[in-house]
């Protein structure tokens, strides 16, 4: 059989479409691929502000896997992970599941509810939660009303971590959004069937309801371990990483290893572990679940 | 095959030596004139410094039109950080306020600023000693002036000290029985941190120095403390903790959180009642109180006549960027700052007791050299002082001091085993630097 040439039934020249989205990809080599690859030859040299580089293949990483202050945060860092995403999926599950009632007034609760996300930790948040937590702060207060001893929250490191996990548990309106949006999407006749058949509240959310939200739930069971992975703002504004290192992220020990030490190879090389420990703990992620998402319903 | 290889070798290469780009650039050699042009100027303090410096660009604009002044400032926390990253981007401001220590990090050969002996024809430097100068000299090349002198020493709550009807400490032993008195009121008589100041640290240094006569780090840079008087220093700040002379870290830290002190309501409140700090910023916690309430106090000694060991160093400098397009304007801007009498009035001693002699003239011709500033730098000129050591400063062995001091304080270890671990660190740390 004779073979006939691609011919471009639309006239529009072949590299067209590579010339109307070269922005992007200018922009993407620019500022995304080009530091990328700068950061892991930095991460191989031995450079500060002032002096010329000087490559020195791994010794860097050597260095940084022998140092208490990179295992210290690297444990803190998984501690906060595992601390906080589970407590937000469920708090934002619940909230969401809450929010989609049909009550009056509903969508009040639902922009109060979404709104502390939005702020993030900036300096007012850092404020009230002093306001909050600090030795006479409100909740000691409270707790004193309540007959309670006062707690040492900023000082003491059992505490520390948790007034951090609080704030960024606080902030789960991103997260309850996305489960709201695909609660919403769940048809009410699989209810009505479920409950014609007898079937209680407990087990129509343990059949029907997590089910289908598990696709949902992956997402944001990855979303929400890359951002706790990466968490740098809470801590670096409400504890400085005090006390005793027990608030001190993977983040706050690349921020300054390269600006407060000036040590630019020490910082890359410790952005690329957490690079590719987070990588991994997808990768982790997506296996483990693979089983269940694969589930026909 | 080979072909490829060569290309992403190629590729890798250009990519290495573009990223360190910015330290090829070329600088502009002074052209002799003043031109119309922007400069940018970039300070650290708190606000009375930011409002006189504001004053003086202010009167600078008066008096040059054609020269404007962009100011740039912010508070002391993360400004290291900020000015560092700048410098890496090749984006920092034509003139800027750098601590001592930046000398050792931003510019070890003496490449990282201008060489300010270039600008000679803008910049008048006759009325600073050569000693002065000599703080800012790095492999011959004057990369920044001294602003001002200053020693850090103690400024107390004097209405507090009347309401207990106690005097200002004049021995270290005055000072840890003050902690009775004060705690049975449930008030501190004096403050020290493990913030970016680390005043608990430095503290012990003073008191080690003063019975030891030794020098915690040398100007070259080596450790002159051995383990046991780091072991002594460390014993010193806990026994300050043990007597309620200043508040443990855990204290601390839940009553300000992360906030600084002059930022704290225990101490704008006058539960704290004294503070350890640089005359050149005292302005920052003299402002938060009512007016002539904190007041400098003596420096202590031993009570045998031995009041030495107290640190003084140039507390800020003023160096202009390698990158600058306009050297002579930025000179003849930084010429003002120093020198002009009109502009040593408005800024007054927020950044401690002019340098210069021509801005020290101007300040004794119309009676402004008063204040808190004047008070320490009195002080100081009657005792034998140390000059810090800019290795000192550095961040990371500021982290050292802290995590030691911490650690005893939290009782998480020892102090023999504190001190060995900052012996340790300090020593590695600063034979790496000195390279």
């Amino acid at each position: 059989m004779k073979k006939h040439p691609y011919q471009n039934p639309t006239g529009v020249p072949a590299y067209t479409g590579l010339l109307l989205i070269s922005p992007f990809i200018i922009g993407a080599v620019i500022f995304t691929v080009y530091p990328f690859v700068c950061s892991f030859i930095l991460g191989m040299t031995e450079s500060s502000i002032s002096r010329e580089l000087r490559f020195t293949g791994l010794k860097n990483y050597a260095e940084m896997f022998r140092s208490d202050s990179f295992r210290n945060a690297l444990s803190v860092t998984v501690k906060y992970a595992l601390i906080l995403v589970p407590l937000k999926l469920i708090v934002s599950l619940l909230t969401a599941m809450l929010l989609n009632a049909e009550i009056k007034g509903m969508r009040f609760f639902r922009t109060a509810f979404y709104l502390p996300s939005i702020l993030g930790s900036n300096l007012a948040v850092v404020i009230m939660w002093q306001y909050l937590f600090k030795s006479k702060g409100l909740v000691n207060q409270l707790l004193g009303l309540c007959g309670a001893a006062p707690v040492s929250w900023y000082g003491d490191s059992r505490y520390a971590l948790f007034i951090i996990v609080l704030l960024r548990l606080w902030e789960f309106g991103s997260t309850m959004l996305i489960f709201f949006t695909a609660l919403r999407d769940i048809p009410s006749e699989y209810y009505e069937a479920a409950r014609v058949d007898g079937c209680g509240a407990v087990r129509s959310f343990f059949s029907i309801t997590l089910p289908q939200l598990k696709n949902v739930i992956f997402i944001n069971l990855v979303l929400q371990t890359i951002a706790a992975l990466q968490e740098f703002n809470a801590p670096y504004m409400i504890t400085g990483g005090n006390p005793m290192k027990s608030t001190y992220t993977i983040g706050m020990l690349i921020y300054d290893e390269m600006f407060a030490y000036s040590d630019i190879g020490s910082a890359n090389a410790v952005s690329w572990v957490l690079f590719a420990f987070i990588t991994l703990t997808v990768v982790i992620l997506f296996r483990i679940t693979g089983r269940l998402r694969e589930e026909k319903i | 095959m080979k072909k490829y290889i060569s290309l992403i070798a190629a590729c890798c290469t250009m990519t290495l030596f573009s990223c360190g780009s910015n330290k090829q650039s070329s600088v502009t050699p002074p052209d002799g004139g003043l031109d119309k042009c922007t400069l940018r100027f970039s300070w650290w303090g708190g606000d009375d410094r930011h409002e006189a410096t504001l004053a003086a660009i202010d009167r600078w604009n008066e008096l040059h039109p054609d020269i404007t002044i962009k100011p740039e400032y912010g508070g002391w926390d993360g400004w290291t950080e900020k000015v560092s990253t700048q410098i890496n981007g090749g984006t920092e401001p034509d003139i800027m306020q750098i601590n001592y220590d930046w000398l050792i990090t931003l510019s070890p050969d003496g490449k990282g600023f201008y060489d300010l002996n270039e600008l000679d024809k803008f910049l008048d430097l006759s009325g600073f000693d050569n000693d002065t100068l000599s703080f800012g000299m790095i492999d011959g090349k004057l990369n920044a002036v001294t602003v001002s002198i200053c020693g850090r020493g103690l400024f107390y709550n004097s209405e507090i000290f009347r309401r207990l009807g106690q005097d200002y400490p004049s021995t270290w032993d005055e000072l840890i029985a003050l902690g009775k008195p004060f705690g049975e009121k449930g008030y501190y008589p004096l403050d020290l941190d493990i913030q970016s100041g680390s005043t608990a640290w430095y503290l012990a240094v003073v008191y080690v120095q003063q019975q030891t006569g030794k020098e915690f780090i040398t100007m070259d840079g080596k450790l002159g403390f051995t383990v046991d008087d780091i072991i002594s220093a460390l014993e010193f700040y806990k026994t300050l903790e043990e007597n309620h002379v200043t508040r443990t870290i855990r204290t601390r830290t839940d009553e300000d959180g992360n906030a600084a002190l002059y930022q704290s309501a225990e101490f704008i409140n006058g539960n704290i009642a004294g503070v350890l700090e640089w005359g050149s910023a005292v302005g920052k916690y003299e402002s938060v109180l009512p007016d002539g309430v904190l007041e400098a106090g003596p420096l202590l000694g031993d009570g045998n006549g031995n009041t030495s060991g107290w640190l003084i160093k140039p507390s800020l400098m003023y160096a202009v960027s390698r990158n600058t397009s306009h050297p002579d304007e930025a000179a003849a801007f930084l010429d003002f700052l120093l020198n002009d009498a009109s502009c040593a009035e408005i800024l007054g001693t927020t950044r401690g007791i002019p340098a210069s002699r021509f801005a020290e003239e101007a300040f004794e011709k119309s009676g402004s050299l008063t204040g808190l500033a004047q008070e320490s730098d009195s002080l100081f000129e009657q005792i034998d002082t140390v000059t810090i050591s800019p290795y000192m400063e550095l961040s990371r062995m500021k982290e050292f001091y802290n995590t030691a001091i911490e650690k005893i304080s939290y009782d998480s270890a020892d102090i023999p085993t504190a001190a060995q671990e900052l012996y340790d660190s300090a020593e590695k740390y600063l034979e790496k630097i000195r390279k």
